[in-house]
C-alpha cells in the first residue's frame, strides 16, 4: 500500500512538472510584460529630470533592471520556468520561485496572489462543502429509492425532473431563482456577500453573512440533484441486477439488508469517482453561480483575472486545478481499495 | 475482382453500409450493398442464413420505435437541425449586427400594422417614430396600436382616460410619447417626460440638457387653425404654423441643433432625423440645420451622384422636406424629388415616373418614403430590413399616404383604408439593441449546433481512435494513452475552457477562426470519455470469436482494429455522441454566456442570456430570456431522452425485464 502511494505521488509529480511546463509554455505567448509596464511607469516619473537625448538610454536601463529583477532577462523558456519553480538562480544568483514560497505577483490586486487567493478559496471551500453534503444527503436516498421503485409514479416523476434539471444548463436554474426568490418574493438579497454600508459586528454580521449566501448555496444544491440521482439511479440499477441480490434475496434476507448492505455496496463503487470528483471540484469553485451572485469564491477570481488578463494570478489558480485534479485521481483510486474489496491497491 | 470493388468504396458509403447493417441487418446490407454481382448469383438464390437473423441493432431499433416519447425527441432534434441550418439562408435581411435604437427591448408584439377597425373608415392621420402608432379619425378620436407597453417600467402609450373624449385636431408620436393638439388648441401629451418631451416638470426647466415645452403654448395653446404642422422626434416634438413661427422642445441630447430653431418665424417646413432637427426657412434653397455642411449635396436618385445643392436646384424652391432618421427627400415646385443624406444598405431605388405623372406628396418612415402620385399611384423607396419599401402594385386611385415608423398606409378619398404595407411586429420580442429575438435564436441555434456537433466529431476522431489503439495493442501503449486521458479528465472543465478561451481571445483571428478554435479545445478537452469507452468495448471483442478467426486467417492487426472490430462497438460509440452532444453544447452555452465563447454580434443561445444575468433585466424583459433558454432547455432533454433510449435499448439486461 505505502509502495504504491508513493508510486503514485511520484507520478504525480511527473506529470505536474509536464502540464505546468505546458501551461507556463503557453502563457509565454501572452503579450503581458510587467518590466515594460513597470520601466516605463518609473520612465513617466523621471521624464523632467532627464534631458531628451538620455532618455532612450535611462529607459533601456531600467527595463533592464526590472527585467533582471523579475528574472525576465532570457528567453529561455525552461530557464524561466525553472526560475519561475525556484530552481535556477535570478540575475543577482537568488533563488525565488515557488520552492520557496513565491507563487507570482498580482498585477490587479498588487499583492503575492497566495493573499489573493487565500479568502477566495475559503469562501468557495465552504459552501461548496455545505452544498456537496445537502446534495448526497437528498440524493443518495433519493436514487436507491427510484432504482428500488422502479417504474412507479414516484420514480417516473423524479425522472421528469431530473431528465429536466440535467439538460438545464445551471445558469438558467440560477436566472430562476434570482428571478423568484429575489426579485418577486424578495426573500434574499439579489448579489454580494454583505449588506451594502452596514458595518455588522459578531452575531449580527454572521446572519447578515448567512442571509447573504443562503441563495447562492441554494442554487448549488439544487444544480446539483439532477446528475447526482441520474448516476445514483442508474448504477443502483445495474447493482440490483446482479446474481448476488437474487441470492441475497433468496437467502430470504429482508428487504432493508438486501438493499443498504449489498446492492448499495456494489452501486457505490462506480460512484466513488463522481462523488470524490464532486468535493475536489469544489476547490475550483463554481463560476456560473460565483459570477452571478458576485459570490467572491474561486471562480468569480478566475473569471475576473481572466478578463483584466492577470496572468501571475491565472497560472498559480491553474496550477492548483491541475493539482487537485490529480490528487483528485489518486484518492479516488485509494477510495476504491476501501469501498471494493476486490480492488488491492497493494498488488 | 470483389477486393477491387471494396478498395474503390468511399467513406460515405462505408458508413452508409454500416448504418444499413447496423439499424436494418445484415441481409439489407447485402441486398443493398452488393458487390460485384454475378450471374450465379442469382441462381444459387437459395434460403439465406442471414435472413432469419434478426440483428441486435434491428432488434434495438424495433424497442426504439416503440417509445413513443423517444421517437418524438428523436423527430424533434431532426426538425431543430434542418431550422437552424435551412431557414439561415432564406433570411436575406438578417445581418448579425443589426442594431435599431427606436426597437429595443420590445416584447412580442405583432399588431404594429393593424389599424383599429374603428378608425378604417375614418382616417385624418397616421404617424409613428418607433414601435407604437398613433391615428387620428376625423371625428377627432385618438388610436394608438402596436406595443404600448415600454421600456422597464412598462410605460402605457395609450391615450389617458381623462382626455380620452376631447376631440383632437392634430397627433403625432415620437419614440416614446405622444402629442395631441385639441380642437380647442391646447396640447396635450402622454407617454414618457423623462427628458421633457411635454408637459413643464421641475427636471424639464431645470436641466440645460432639455428644453422644456414653450410656457405659453402649456399655458394657452396655440390658435389651431393657424398650425401648419405638428411632428415628432425621437423625443422631441415641433409645432409650425403658417406664419413660419416654430415651437421646439424635447431632449436636447439626441437633437443638439435645436437652439438654432427656438424663436424663429421664418421656418417653411420642419421635420425630425434621428440626430438633427432640419427645417427649410424662408429662402427655400437648401436644408436648414443651423450647422454649416449638412445635407448640402443632392441626388435624384439613391444611386445616383451628389451634387452641390445649390448647383441641384437651379432656381427651383423646396416645398416639403421629409426625413428618415439618416436621410432626407427634399419635394420641389416642380413635382420632383431631391435626397440628401445618408442611406442605408439595402435600398429599394426610387421609382421613375410615368410621362405626365409627378409626385403630389411624400411621406417618410424610419428608412423609408412612400410617395404618392397625381395619379393616384403609392410608390415606396429607401431602406427595406422589414420590407416597408416594397409597396404593393396594386393600389389605385389613394387619396392620402401615412407612414409609420417602418410600416406603409394607403387611404382613399373617402379616408378609408385600403391597404398597409412594412413590419408587423417581432414575434418573440426584441433584444437589447433592437434585434429580432426570433431571427437571432434561429442563426444561434445554428452556431451553438455547429459548435456541439463539430466539438463531438473531433472528441469521437481523437477518443475513438486512441481507445483503439490503447485497446488493441495493450501494453506501454495502453498504459501511455490512458495515462494521458486520465490527466485530460482530471481537468476541470469549465475553468480550463475559460482559461484557453480568454487565450484565444488574445490572438487575432477572424470571428470564424475564433470559432473553429472553440471547437478545438471543446473537442480536445473532451476526449477522453470517449477513449475509455472505446478501449473497455475492444478489451471484449478482442477476445470475441471473430477476431481470433480474423487473426487466425492473417489480417494485419490495423485492419481488425479498424475494419472488424470498429463497426461493431459502433453503437456504443452512438449513445455517447449523443450524450456529449448536449453536454458540448451546453458548455459552449456556459461559456458564451459568461462572454468567454461566441461573442456578440454572432449570436448564440449562450451570449443571447448574458443580459439576462441582471436580475431586473430578466424581470423586465422576460422574452428576452424566457424563450432562448426555453429552447435550449428543450433541445437539451430531447437530446438526452435520445441518449437514453438507445442505451436502454442496447442493454440486453436493462430491456429485458421491461
Amino acid at each position: 500500500m505505502g509502495r504504491y502511494i508513493v508510486k503514485r505521488i511520484l507520478y504525480i509529480l511527473l506529470v505536474f512538472a509536464i502540464l505546468t511546463f505546458l501551461l507556463f509554455s503557453l502563457y509565454r505567448l501572452m503579450p503581458a510584460n510587467r518590466a515594460y509596464t513597470d520601466a516605463k511607469t518609473e520612465m513617466q516619473g523621471l521624464k523632467n529630470s532627464i534631458a531628451a537625448s538620455e532618455r532612450e538610454t535611462k529607459f533601456d536601463e531600467l527595463y533592464l533592471k526590472y527585467q533582471r529583477l523579475y528574472g525576465t532577462d532570457t528567453d529561455n523558456t525552461l530557464i524561466l520556468y525553472l526560475r519561475w519553480l525556484g530552481l535556477y538562480p535570478y540575475y543577482d544568483g537568488n533563488f525565488n520561485g515557488i520552492f520557496q514560497g513565491n507563487f507570482g505577483h498580482s498585477y490587479e490586486y498588487n499583492a503575492p496572489v497566495v493573499t489573493v487567493i487565500g479568502p477566495h478559496i475559503r469562501n468557495s471551500m465552504i459552501i461548496g462543502i455545505v452544498s456537496e453534503i445537502f446534495i448526497l444527503a437528498i440524493t443518495i436516498p433519493l436514487g436507491i429509492k427510484c432504482a428500488v421503485k422502479r417504474n412507479t409514479h414516484f420514480d417516473r416523476g423524479v425522472q421528469a425532473f431530473s431528465l429536466v434539471g440535467f439538460s438545464t444548463p445551471s445558469f438558467i436554474i440560477y436566472i430562476l431563482f434570482i428571478l423568484l426568490f429575489s426579485s418577486i418574493l424578495g426573500w434574499f438579497p439579489v448579489s454580494g456577500m454583505k449588506t451594502p454600508g452596514s458595518n455588522y459586528t459578531g452575531l449580527k454580521m454572521v446572519g447578515d453573512t448567512l442571509w447573504h449566501i443562503a441563495l447562492p448555496t441554494i442554487c448549488l444544491i439544487f444544480s446539483g440533484l439532477a446528475y447526482n440521482i441520474r448516476i445514483t439511479r442508474a448504477s443502483m440499477l445495474d447493482a440490483l441486477s446482479l446474481d448476488c441480490i437474487r441470492t441475497a434475496r433468496a437467502k430470504g434476507l429482508s428487504q432493508k439488508a438486501v438493499i443498504y448492505s449489498h446492492a448499495w455496496r456494489n452501486a457505490l463503487i462506480p460512484l466513488v469517482s463522481v462523488f470524490v470528483g464532486g468535493f475536489f471540484s469544489i476547490i475550483g469553485g463554481a463560476i456560473f453561480m460565483e459570477s452571478m451572485f458576485g459570490f467572491k469564491g474561486m471562480g468569480l477570481l478566475l473569471f475576473n483575472s481572466t478578463k483584466t488578463a492577470d496572468y501571475d494570478l491565472i497560472m498559480f489558480i491553474q496550477v492548483i486545478f491541475v493539482f487537485i485534479g490529480l490528487v483528485a485521481n489518486l484518492v479516488t483510486d485509494l477510495c476504491y481499495g476501501l469501498v471494493d474489496p476486490r480492488v488491492r491497491i497493494s498488488k | 475482382m470483389e477486393k477491387k470493388n471494396r478498395k474503390s468504396e468511399n467513406i460515405f458509403r462505408k458508413l452508409a453500409r454500416w448504418f444499413v447493417r447496423f439499424f436494418m441487418g445484415i441481409k439489407y446490407e447485402e441486398k443493398w450493398f452488393k458487390t460485384g454481382s454475378t450471374a450465379s448469383d442469382a441462381e444459387n438464390k437459395t434460403p439465406d442464413d442471414s435472413e432469419f437473423i434478426v440483428s441486435p441493432a434491428k432488434q434495438a431499433f424495433k424497442a426504439y420505435v416503440e417509445r413513443k416519447f423517444a421517437v418524438v425527441a428523436f423527430i424533434v432534434v431532426i426538425l431543430m437541425f434542418l431550422i437552424v441550418f435551412i431557414v439561415p439562408n432564406f433570411m436575406t435581411k438578417y445581418s448579425d449586427s443589426y442594431t435599431e435604437v427606436t426597437l429595443k427591448n420590445l416584447p412580442p408584439n405583432l399588431t404594429m400594422m393593424s389599424v383599429p377597425s374603428e378608425l378604417k373608415n375614418d382616417i385624418k392621420t397616421i404617424d409613428s417614430y418607433g414601435p407604437f402608432s398613433v391615428g387620428l379619425s376625423n371625428a377627432g378620436k385618438v388610436y394608438v396600436w402596436g406595443c404600448k407597453k415600454l421600456g422597464a417600467s412598462g410605460m402605457d402609450v395609450n391615450i389617458p382616460d381623462e382626455i380620452k373624449d376631447i376631440k383632437m385636431a392634430y397627433v403625432a408620436a415620437g419614440v416614446d410619447h405622444i402629442i395631441a393638439i385639441g380642437e380647442d388648441g391646447k396640447i396635450y401629451g402622454w407617454g414618457s417626460d423623462r427628458f421633457g418631451q411635454y408637459g413643464r416638470n421641475q427636471n424639464s426647466i431645470d436641466s440645460s440638457a432639455i428644453e422644456a415645452m414653450p410656457e405659453e403654448l402649456y399655458e394657452n395653446g396655440v390658435d389651431v387653425a393657424h398650425v401648419k404642422k405638428l411632428t415628432c422626434g425621437y423625443q422631441a416634438t415641433a409645432i409650425l404654423m403658417d406664419d413660419g413661427t416654430v415651437y421646439v422642445w424635447g431632449n436636447k441630447q439626441t437633437y443638439p441643433n435645436m437652439d438654432n430653431f427656438l424663436g424663429r418665424d421664418d421656418i417653411v417646413d420642419i421635420d425630425f432625423t434621428l440626430n438633427y432637427i432640419v427645417g427649410i426657412d424662408s429662402k427655400q434653397n437648401g436644408v436648414f440645420t443651423g450647422t454649416r455642411g449638412l445635407y448640402d449635396m443632392a441626388k435624384t436618385k439613391i444611386g445616383a451622384k451628389s451634387e452641390k445643392m445649390f448647383d441641384f436646384l437651379n432656381g427651383r424652391k423646396i416645398t416639403e422636406i421629409n426625413a428618415t432618421t439618416s436621410s432626407i427627400c427634399l419635394l420641389l415646385d416642380d413635382g420632383t424629388i431631391a435626397l440628401t443624406g445618408d442611406f442605408v444598405a439595402d435600398c429599394i431605388e426610387v421609382p421613375t415616373l410615368a410621362e405626365g405623372e409627378y409626385f403630389a406628396d411624400i411621406k417618410a418612415g424610419n428608412y423609408h418614403y412612400t410617395a404618392l402620385t397625381n395619379t393616384g399611384k403609392v410608390y415606396s423607396f429607401g431602406g427595406d430590413h422589414y420590407y416597408q419599401a416594397e409597396a404593393p402594385a396594386n393600389i389605385k386611385n389613394a387619396a392620402k399616404i401615412f407612414t409609420g415608423a417602418f410600416q406603409s398606409y394607403a387611404v382613399d378619398t373617402n379616408g378609408d383604408y385600403i391597404d398597409a404595407w412594412g413590419f408587423k411586429g417581432f414575434p418573440l420580442g426584441s433584444d437589447d439593441v433592437g434585434a429580432n429575438i426570433l431571427e437571432r435564436i434561429i442563426c444561434g441555434g445554428r452556431i451553438t449546433m455547429t459548435v456541439g456537433a463539430v466539438a463531438v466529431i473531433i472528441e469521437i476522431l481523437i477518443g475513438v481512435s486512441l481507445g483503439l489503439i490503447a485497446g488493441y495493442y495493450g501494453g506501454w501503449v495502453d498504459i501511455l494513452i490512458m495515462r494521458i486521458a486520465e490527466v485530460f479528465s482530471s481537468l476541470p472543465t469549465i475553468p480550463i475552457m475559460l482559461i484557453l478561451t480568454s487565450l484565444i481571445a488574445q490572438m487575432s483571428l477572424t470571428t470564424n477562426q475564433r470559432l473553429l478554435m472553440i471547437m478545438v479545445v471543446l473537442g480536445v478537452l473532451g476526449w477522453p470519455g470517449f477513449a475509455n469507452i472505446t478501449r473497455a468495448q475492444i478489451l471484449v471483442a478482442r477476445e470475441s470469436e471473430y477476431v481470433t478467426a480474423a487473426q487466425a486467417m492473417g489480417v494485419r492487426e490495423s485492419r481488425i482494429a479498424f475494419k472488424h472490430i470498429l463497426p461493431n462497438i459502433i453503437s456504443v460509440i452512438l449513445v455517447s455522441m449523443t450524450l456529449s452532444f448536449a453536454a458540448a453544447m451546453q458548455t459552449e452555452t456556459g461559456l458564451s454566456f459568461l462572454g468567454f465563447g461566441v461573442n456578440y454580434p454572432q449570436p448564440s443561445w449562450g451570449n443571447m442570456l448574458t443580459k439576462a444575468s441582471n436580475a431586473t433585466a430578466a424581470k423586465n424583459f422576460w422574452w428576452q430570456w424566457v424563450f432562448t433558454s426555453g429552447i435550449l432547455i428543450f433541445v437539451g432533454v430531447c437530446i438526452n431522452t435520445i441518449g437514453d433510449t438507445i442505451r436502454d435499448v442496447m442493454d440486453p439486461k436493462s430491456s429485458s425485464d421491461r
